[in-house]
């Protein structure tokens, strides 16, 4: 491999010596296109030329930047001499181009398949990179939940369905304990008003709440018939466990890709502006107005880099004084938006330990009881960010930094303000202070008959209410405000303007509501179906807001380390969501009266108590994988193949840096040889520049 | 030579197909566009003027149009003209599937705005001029101009198509700034733009 490596530096040289020949006659006469390529050896045989030489003849010819002309003649005579090949080696470059044929019309087709090509590509054509990074999230979220559905659906729901509508042979088993623990009656129904339907569906309880929909309603079968064995408890423990796993993998494997962009691309250091001047232009614009926007864009962004030099440059030459100064006003601001934080997470915790208190309830208030702490979750995660932002204007750190700073803050809040939600539900639930009420059954039984149900129903009503936030927003704020922006033309709506489609905060709701689903994918099975749902008419809607309500942002957002960013932040809600899970897996005892786990003191015993039904061997077979004889050498072999992989990653990273050198200086010997040249040409009186063009195009015809 | 008979003679077609980095659909497309552009013309003609051809929608805005018809034009008069098989030479350079190397050559005859062969300081400013906008209010000051160039490591960027190539390897993502994609849909370019702010 490093061979291979070391003999591309030689055939470049070859290429830039070509190119070196070239670029005398590119510099002493004037453009014409179909000499400017570099040369092509007439005599090498088709195979050789070119870096990429292993694919065949056609391939090769194509990534010659030659015009058509000259690409013509060279296949024509190409086919005229017949390579002396065997027939072997004829029908492998046979195989090789109808198999890149085959591929190149796949491609085609899968590109139509593809969900939302079109409307992404839209997107980020009018808007840029960075919102478009915003909706490949959602539409990478949207697939995650359906897949995760039909994880759960295959294992869970269907054979649940199946088993109850067949009640012949399934064998429940029925707790012991205090027969007081097992009352759980879900179906209070008598005659009902119309609106409690409706106000049931928005909470999740009544018709809902003994459904496929929540825990309560799933038994402990095991269903055995004529040589089939279904343990409905482990394939619900095992399926939510796989659930998160398949999570975790698709989101690493989706942040490698990601990763191996961005350390292609390198640090964004400031003052690299080539990098920025040569590629920065998007030759998919359309329009003048879309033109417009991206000379904009790129004189903003040119002007904050050169801007962060100069404070970069300003900042080093602070004085001791001014340097103390400004580190302890960062310190004090930050204490100060810790604070806010902390309010914020004080406030949740009241409101949820309030809200289970006046269960009961009815009406419209109970409905406003009900959903307290989604209310105050959602207030604080607006009021706080804003209040940030205007701490961070004293603050004066460098433009990236103040983004970096405050997602930071966001992140935090929102993450954190929901563990506080789930901590108050589970110190309610096991009664963290007040221990009489537990005695019994070791769990809040009165208030919470079946626990896991109301843990799901939360869940529900967050992801719900989030929902129906973004979608009153839209319509009471987003299209007022640009009517009124576009209608009326006074110093308000010219200061205030239209909206601007911010990615960040969208990320995070997004991220938000992923991780409620993801906390309560245990107690509520359907729940990846309904974020499914809800994420596909999200696209929709942000969609239409983002073509009617929103003009596109001058300061764009940079779309590589912001996908990085947004999978880690995913990543932390996922983390968050296993930590909740872990803790009702091990922890708390089931509820006694509802759900598959009913018999068992603790939901992950049902598999030590499956494990144990298994053969001896099996048994056998398992503990010694488990035991120190195996996995002692197999830690130490692991370790080996770390050390060997970092090894070469080390080396691999300084041959790049060596090539990257090497390419430096030959730049360096090539210009040097150029002046050479020029130097040389005009002491010995070479043709003048029309002398030689006449001579070219004879030589070409 | 450029053909303007109505359709395109089977072996032609796969000739393009393997000459080029495009797909049959997309060759029948540009000839469709390259046949409307010539079709209120002489049909004698064999190239369509450069007027013609910024007329077309996709180019009409950009900076860069100019210098994009010079560079691809293979006419002696050097007025920008292009043949049909220079108009599939652009598309072709322009794709999703061209390599690196095609890309990166022609980038830099594009951003060479002198035709010397050297990236300089020159070209430079007028690559940045081009970028920012052409009225005054758009243009970055002196003084920032100054700064950049300085940044910009520019002496080693002359005659550099290495280095450009590595720069644009760098920012493989951001290459697809510098293709359209001929979809085979009925607009010739959709908007590409799947990297926009991935600045530094």
């Amino acid at each position: 491999m490093e061979f291979s490596e070391l003999q591309r530096p030689s055939s470049t040289i070859a290429h830039s010596y070509h190119g070196a020949q070239q670029l005398v006659r590119l510099r002493s006469k004037s453009v014409v296109s179909n000499q400017n390529g570099p040369q092509f050896n007439w005599g090498s045989p088709p195979s050789e030329g070119g870096e990429e030489g292993d694919s065949g003849p056609p391939k090769d010819l194509r990534e010659r930047p030659m015009t058509m002309r000259l690409k013509r003649a060279i296949r024509e005579v190409q086919q005229m001499r017949v390579p002396v090949v065997t027939s072997w080696q004829s029908w492998k470059r046979s195989k090789a181009k109808s198999l890149s044929r085959f591929r190149a019309d796949a491609g085609g087709v899968m590109s139509y398949v593809a969900l939302w090509r079109k409307a992404l590509h839209k997107i980020g054509g009018h808007f840029g990179g960075g919102v478009q990074s915003y909706f490949i999230f959602l539409r990478f979220l949207v697939v995650l939940n359906f897949l995760s559905f039909l994880l759960i659906a295959g294992f869970i729901l269907i054979p649940s369905i199946v088993f109850r509508s067949t009640s012949t042979s399934n064998m429940t088993v029925d707790s012991t304990g205090p027969e007081v623990c097992k009352v759980y009656d879900p179906n209070l129904q008598g005659l009902v008003v119309f609106y409690q339907y409706f106000l049931d569906l928005l909470s999740g309880t009544g018709f809902m709440e003994y459904s496929y929909m929540f825990y309560g309603y799933y038994n402990n079968t095991v269903a055995e018939s004529s040589g089939f064995h279904y343990n409905l408890p482990l394939a619900y423990l095992l399926t939510s466990v796989f659930y998160f796993a398949f999570c975790l993998i698709c989101i690493i494997a989706r942040m490698g890709s990601a990763l191996r962009v961005a350390v292609a691309t390198g640090s964004g250091a400031a003052g690299s502006y080539s990098k920025m001047v040569f590629t920065g232009w998007d030759y998919g614009c359309q329009g003048d107005r879309a033109t417009k926007l991206k000379q904009k864009s790129i004189h903003y962004q040119l002007q904050v880099d050169l801007e962060e030099e100069r404070l970069q440059k300003k900042a080093l030459s602070l004085t001791l004084g001014q340097t103390v100064g400004l580190c302890s006003l960062r310190i004090f601001l930050m204490l100060i938006s810790l604070a806010l934080i902390g309010g914020a997470f004080f406030g949740i915790f009241k409101a949820t330990v309030f809200s289970q208190v006046q269960v009961g309830a009815e009406g419209i208030l109970g409905l406003f009881w009900v959903y307290l702490p989604s209310i105050v979750i959602t207030t604080g995660n607006f009021v706080v960010p804003f209040m940030c932002d205007q701490i961070a204007l004293f603050e004066r750190y460098s433009p990236s930094t103040t983004i970096i700073v405050a997602l930071f803050r966001s992140v935090f809040l929102r993450m954190i303000s929901l563990g506080v939600l789930l901590f108050t539900l589970w110190s309610q639930i096991t009664c963290f202070k007040d221990s009489p009420k537990c005695e019994l059954c070791q769990y809040n039984n009165k208030e919470y008959p079946c626990w896991e149900t109301r843990v799901g129903q939360e869940m529900y009503k967050l992801a719900l209410f989030d929902f129906l936030i973004t979608i009153a927003m839209l319509i009471l704020v987003e299209f007022p405000r640009r009517l009124f922006v576009d209608h009326y033309s006074c110093v308000l709506t010219r200061w205030v303007g239209r909206q601007e489609f911010l990615v960040p905060p969208n990320v995070l709701g997004l991220v938000y509501g992923q991780t409620v689903v993801w906390t309560g994918a245990l107690f509520c099975p359907l729940l990846p179906l309904i974020n499914t749902l809800k994420f596909f008419i999200l696209f929709y809607c942000k969609k239409v807001t983002l073509f009617s309500n929103c003009r596109p942002a001058v300061k764009t957002f940079r779309s590589t380390t912001s996908t990085i960013f947004f999978l880690v932040v995913l990543l932390f809600g996922w983390g968050l969501a296993l930590v909740a899970m872990i803790y009702s897996l091990a922890q708390i005892h089931p509820s006694m009266s509802c759900g598959p786990f009913r018999s068992l003191t603790m939901m992950w015993s049902i598999v030590p108590n499956t494990f144990y039904t298994l053969s001896l061997t099996t048994q056998d077979f398992i503990f010694y994988m488990g035991s120190q004889a195996f996995s002692i050498p197999l830690f130490i072999f692991s370790c080996v193949v770390l050390c060997y992989v970092a090894a070469l990653a080390t080396v691999y990273g300084k041959s790049v840096d060596l090539l990257k050198a090497q390419l430096k200086l030959e730049g360096r010997d090539k210009q040097f040889l150029v002046k050479q040249i020029e130097e040389l040409s005009r002491e010995m009186g070479v043709p003048t520049r029309d002398q030689l063009d006449t001579f070219d195009t004879g030589a070409a015809n | 030579m450029g053909t303007t008979a109505s359709q395109l003679g089977k072996d032609l077609l796969s000739e393009y197909q393997e000459l080029t980095f495009l797909t049959k659909q997309e060759i029948l497309l540009a000839h469709k566009r390259y046949s409307e552009l010539l079709s209120k013309e002489d049909r004698n003609l064999t190239s369509v003027p450069m007027e013609k051809v910024l007329s077309l929608p996709e180019l009409k805005s950009n900076p860069f149009r100019k210098r994009i018809c010079h560079v691809f034009s293979t006419s002696d008069m050097k007025d920008g003209s292009l043949t049909f098989e220079d108009f599939l030479d652009l598309l072709s350079a322009f794709s999703d599937s061209a390599t690196l190397e095609i890309k990166s050559h022609y980038a830099f005859r594009i951003f060479d705005f002198d035709d010397d062969g050297t990236l300089d300081g020159g070209d430079l400013e007028k690559l940045v001029n081009c970028l920012t906008g052409k009225t005054e209010d758009t243009r970055l000051t002196p003084e920032e101009m100054r700064q950049l160039i300085s940044n910009s490591q520019i002496s080693v960027l002359q005659n550099r198509i290495e280095q450009l190539e590595q720069l644009l390897e760098e920012n493989h993502q951001i290459i697809s700034h510098i293709k359209d994609s001929c979809s085979g849909a009925d607009r010739l370019w959709r908007c590409v733009p799947q990297r926009t702010a991935a600045l530094p």
